[in-house]
């Protein structure tokens, strides 16, 4: 098991969780109730896909981001 | 006699507190409170009224920025004299001249708060430096 501080961006609160092998950025966010959310470990790294697992990928007592979507232009000038 | 008792004197400070711990065990850890601050707040954005001024930050530096939350929700992200790695970058298009140097960011798809918005930014400008 490992503990995770989930920071919702917008507010700054900080969701305290506990992740088993196995589980995904998907079940993260579900179990928060945030369905339109994305997790990163902070701007400067790519977002984790909701089916990817991240129980290797983080550190015990880590802080992770939880982020709306959002995307530059891409629907009108990509 | 050999010995002369020349009477007693405390200890030093930093050998009783060393004493003083080892008879009382460890003390109590304190709890610190974590700060519970929205994401542009923690980048350092300064807010007045429904504008925020700060700075996009990346690993290749800092970027000046304005925001403005529009009462509809809408929010505007500015980014000031955006650099020639941004200006190569597939979403140029997106950046719309309002004049003094300042670009409004063209969002496709909104997001919903202004943390996540400059996260969005950030990360597009950390993307157009490492594309070069």
């Amino acid at each position: 098991m490992k503990k995770l501080s989930v920071v919702v961006a917008g507010t700054g609160q900080i969701r305290d969780v506990e992740i088993q092998p196995g589980t995904t950025a998907g079940d993260v966010l579900h179990q928060l109730s945030l369905p339109d959310y994305l997790l990163s470990k902070g701007p400067n790294e790519p977002f984790f896909a909701a089916a990817e697992s991240i129980y290797d990928k983080v550190k015990d007592g880590e802080k992770v981001f939880a982020s709306t979507k959002a995307e530059v232009g891409i629907v009108v000038c990509a | 006699m050999r010995i002369k008792d020349l009477g007693t004197r405390p200890a030093p400070a930093s050998l009783r507190e060393l004493l003083s711990r080892a008879v009382r065990g460890q003390t109590p850890s304190i709890p610190v409170q974590r700060r519970l601050i929205p994401y542009w707040q923690e980048r350092g954005w300064t807010r007045q009224g429904n504008t925020y001024s700060g700075n996009y930050q990346t690993p290749y530096g800092a970027f000046q920025g304005w925001i403005e939350q529009q009462r509809s929700g809408h929010i505007d992200f500015y980014l000031y004299n955006p650099s020639q790695e941004i200006q190569s970058h597939s979403h140029w298009t997106c950046f719309q001249h309002r004049g003094n140097d300042w670009y409004l960011v063209h969002m496709g798809k909104q997001p919903k708060d202004v943390s996540s918005g400059i996260m969005t930014i950030e990360r597009l400008i950390k993307e157009a430096f490492e594309q070069q």
